[in-house]
């Protein structure tokens, strides 16, 4: 830890979701994708090699129509606060965890494309870059200056929209405050959520909604037994979907899309 | 010593193995990693000033306000605007890649101007007693509507022709039960931001086959038999009982009876998928209209466009009659399929399409015009069916045409002779004069009683993304509602029912909508279909395997997706112009193996 960030209050940036909201519509995938600077797919892509730091899976309750009821679930970066698996594994130190935000970064210039965070990834939040990034002709205009497009041959994942952080940063040092204002710092999935099933904010202050959110009884974490400490808090009324972290894969390919 | 082949593999071996034990390899890999950095092609986003710009999105008619981050000037990413009355700060994924559309590579980027011109102005001359020269207006309700219907009612023969047009908007603010019939409220229906604002305070049941985004997310979703949703609205009216209703629809007598009683506990609304749709009579019986169901109200126009051509709907056109068919296409709009267009052209018609994309009725026009896509061309947007109050936004234009452009309205106006004007300004003046209302200024958050402010002002305002909005008056009862009557009885060859489950618009989409589709299966693309795997184990078809969809109106190659969710008996379909020609009328359908 630095001296700069032992003088500063520690963050540990999270997002509650809230499934029962989640009408799937894509808002976030397509927001992040504009924000991240996120080329569209190329002609041979598909769902197993295409590029979305945020991912809207559909799952069922496994029952045969019309018993069989769907939900929405955002798959992202789970940012895990303990033995953090991508971070262990990669032998280029190019994934770390910011001591000073909890969020877990991804540096695709230190990246050697070994693909060995992605096997160690719990959650399938890690995608790799098998083209090189490309546009429609004009369509580079619009990328966003905050965000270098990678390289062919690295991995690359959902870091909580670390360019706006460093946009809040500034701000605040420009306003003379060492604090950012939340408000500021918001990713683009969040604030493109038409429903408002994204929340986020710091974990460790217990006024904001995000904290408040994982204490509740009806939030759950992706694949909490396994003792990564995810700060993605899930919620959901539903028995049935608060099962769907320890829940066996369905037999045969019928029950998925694709 | 001698040199044998011995020595010179331990040597080349020991070398390599020693060379492990230097930095020199391993500094290698990293530099790999560099080099790969630096490969050429990778773009370089541009530098600049960043500022923030409004406007509105003219991709559906809710018109959402866009806050707009611009760098030099270029917007790199759009947002909604949250102090926004109606849309609250909500885009739907397609308005939020919205500004990708002037360079999408599917973009009709030239047409025959002056030969169309040429060819429309000969029809004209040539054209036989009780030939018609007509305009089809895909979005009706805005500025250059009225400058349509003036160029044909200044035209001898004019016809102004339109989708089917709800004469009334829904209310959800004012309803505590709404009963949808496929209605995809949270997808796609009304202004997005506007449903979930009013989303706590109704209970929302959904009848429909198949459990689509707006049925996972419902209150009740009610898995009807497909085509049975007359009998439910008839036993809703009172007019069968509860017990014949569930042995026809399949759904259980205490859902049925707890439905029944909802909807007299208090407001009720009822939707359907389709606003023509006769289930939406139900909503005379259930006391609906001039509460939850109450008449459109439109923003003022100038005294002397009153005189306009009335909107007829394309089905009460004469047949064989239209001799010159402008089709403004340019904003997706309601799709009218060909099938319903095509009896009312007269043997040598010369249609004309304004589009960006080749999609819809460039496949059938003579010639097609490029046309401004958002957010290139200002313009206001229309009314959606959830928009009760009249309002009045322009869409400020973000980028200019990267495309030599035609503007429909100035070419169709041309066409009839109309004097040249502005009609965003006069009609904006119009509004002004009425002296009623609210300017809000979405830059710095200001709502401003409209007579407080100056007739430059205004429009100043309204130019920089800002919004009209008139005073809550009393929702008064509809005129007349008008409905079609259902499609055809079922056929015993085509056995399964169409439900559409995604409600794409028509037109260009960002290519990154790719994320929704084959990045990730979560939407249904345009060339695929979805169903049970009864069906396809039946027809010998596998996931993702190709197939041919066919009605009673035409093929189309798709592929297939097996979905344990899609009853048996239906296949799922994604809205686009193709499928609406195939599938609009034609409730029935049957995938087959290609």
């Amino acid at each position: 830890m630095t001296a700069q960030t032992q003088n500063r209050r520690v963050a540990r940036y999270g997002m509650s979701i809230d499934i029962d909201k989640c009408n799937g519509c894509g808002a976030c995938m397509v927001a992040c994708a504009v924000e991240n600077n996120i080329p569209p797919a190329p002609e041979a892509a598909n769902d197993r090699k295409g590029i979305t730091w945020i991912r809207v899976y559909k799952v069922d309750n496994h029952l045969a129509y019309p018993e069989r009821r769907t939900a929405f679930v955002p798959v992202l970066c789970q940012q895990c606060g303990h033995d953090t698996p991508c971070v262990h594994v990669c032998p280029q130190q190019a994934v770390d965890v910011d001591p000073a935000t909890g969020i877990v970064g991804q540096m695709p210039e230190r990246c050697l494309g070994c693909r060995y965070c992605m096997v160690a990834c719990p959650y399938h939040a890690r995608y790799f870059n098998w083209w090189d990034p490309a546009w429609p002709v004009g369509m580079e205009k619009t990328l966003n200056p905050d965000v270098a497009p990678r390289m062919r041959g690295v991995v690359e994942k959902c870091n909580f929209c670390h360019g706006r952080w460093h946009a809040a940063q500034q701000k605040a040092a420009a306003a003379g405050r060492r604090e950012i204002d939340a408000a500021d710092y918001v990713p683009a999935c969040v604030e493109a959520c038409p429903t408002g099933a994204l929340r986020f904010g710091d974990l460790n202050d217990s006024s904001t909604e995000v904290a408040q959110d994982a204490q509740r009884p009806e939030s759950f974490r992706l694949l909490e037994k396994i003792g990564t400490e995810p700060k993605i808090h899930y919620r959901s009324r539903r028995g049935w979907v608060r099962e769907i972290s320890s829940a066996p894969r369905p037999e045969g390919k019928d029950g998925l899309r694709g | 010593m001698t040199t044998t082949r011995r020595n010179l593999l331990k040597f080349v071996g020991g070398g390599a193995a020693g060379a492990l034990l230097t930095p020199a390899p391993w500094r290698l890999i990293t530099d790999t990693a560099l080099w790969s950095e630096n490969w050429p092609g990778i773009p370089r986003p541009a530098r600049g000033e960043i500022r923030a710009r409004f406007t509105h999105c003219t991709l559906c008619p809710a018109g959402c306000a866009v806050r707009a981050r611009c760098v030099n000037g270029q917007p790199v990413s759009l947002a909604g605007v949250k102090p926004h009355p109606i849309s609250h700060g909500a885009l739907c994924p397609w308005g939020i890649a919205g500004h990708h559309l002037p360079y999408h590579p599917a973009r009709v980027r030239q047409g025959p101007v002056k030969e169309a011109l040429a060819a429309v102005a000969r029809a004209l001359s040539q054209r036989g007693a009780g030939e018609r020269v007509a305009v089809l207006d895909l979005r009706p309700g805005r500025t250059v509507s009225w400058t349509y219907r003036r160029a044909m009612a200044a035209m001898d023969g004019g016809l102004y022709l339109t989708p089917h047009q709800p004469a009334y908007a829904i209310d959800l603010a004012a309803a505590q039960t709404v009963v949808s019939f496929g209605a995809p409220l949270f997808d796609g229906w009304g202004t997005p931001g506007n449903v979930f604002a009013a989303r706590a305070n109704f209970r929302l049941v959904q009848i429909e086959p198949v459990e689509t985004r707006t049925a996972a997310l419902a209150d009740v979703w009610l898995p009807i038999r497909p085509g049975t949703e007359t009998a439910m609205a008839a036993a809703l009216a009172g007019e069968i009982t509860i017990a014949e209703t569930a042995r026809a629809t399949g759904v259980e007598e205490e859902a049925i009876g707890a439905l029944k009683e909802a909807i007299a506990g208090g407001p009720a609304v009822v939707l359907a998928a389709d606003s023509a749709s006769p289930l939406m009579s139900l909503n005379g019986k259930l006391h609906a209209l001039g509460h939850t169901v109450v008449a459109r109200r439109e923003a003022p126009v100038p005294e002397a466009w009153k005189k306009a051509a009335p909107a007829t709907e394309v089905i009460a056109a004469p047949d064989r009659a239209i001799r010159v068919l402008l089709i403004d296409e340019s904003l997706p709009g309601g799709y009218v399929r060909w099938q319903e267009i095509q009896p009312k052209l007269a043997a040598n018609a010369v249609v004309v399409v304004f589009s960006s994309t080749s999609e819809g009725y460039a496949r059938h026009a003579q010639y097609v015009l490029p046309a401004p896509v958002y957010p290139e061309a200002a313009e206001d947007v229309g009314l959606a069916i959830d928009t009760v109050a009249a309002v009045f936004r322009i869409a400020a234009p973000l980028v200019a045409p990267v495309v030599p452009v035609v503007n429909p309205g100035e070419l169709v106006a041309r066409i009839a002779g109309l004097p040249q004007a502005d009609p965003l300004r006069e009609r904006a003046n119009a509004i002004y004069k009425a002296g009623r209302g609210t300017l809000l200024s979405y830059a710095d958050g200001k709502s401003t009683p409209a007579k407080e402010v100056t007739a430059d002002d205004f429009w100043k305002t309204l130019n920089q993304g800002g919004c009209w909005m008139d005073d809550s008056g009393k929702n008064a009862a509809p005129g007349k509602l008008e409905f079609r009557a259902a499609g055809e009885p079922p056929r015993d060859d085509l056995p399964l029912t169409v439900v559409v489950a995604e409600m794409r618009r028509d037109g260009l989409e960002s290519p990154l909508m790719s994320k929704l589709e084959r990045e990730s299966n979560l939407r249904l693309s345009a060339n695929r279909v979805a169903i049970s795997p009864a069906d396809a184990h039946a027809n010998g078809i596998e996931n993702g395997g190709r197939c041919v969809l066919e009605t009673a109106c035409g093929r189309l190659n798709v592929v297939a997706t097996i979905d344990a969710g899609v009853p048996a008996g239906v296949v799922e379909i994604s809205r686009g112009p193709r499928m609406a020609d195939l599938c609009g009328a034609s409730q029935r359908a049957r995938v087959v193996r290609a």
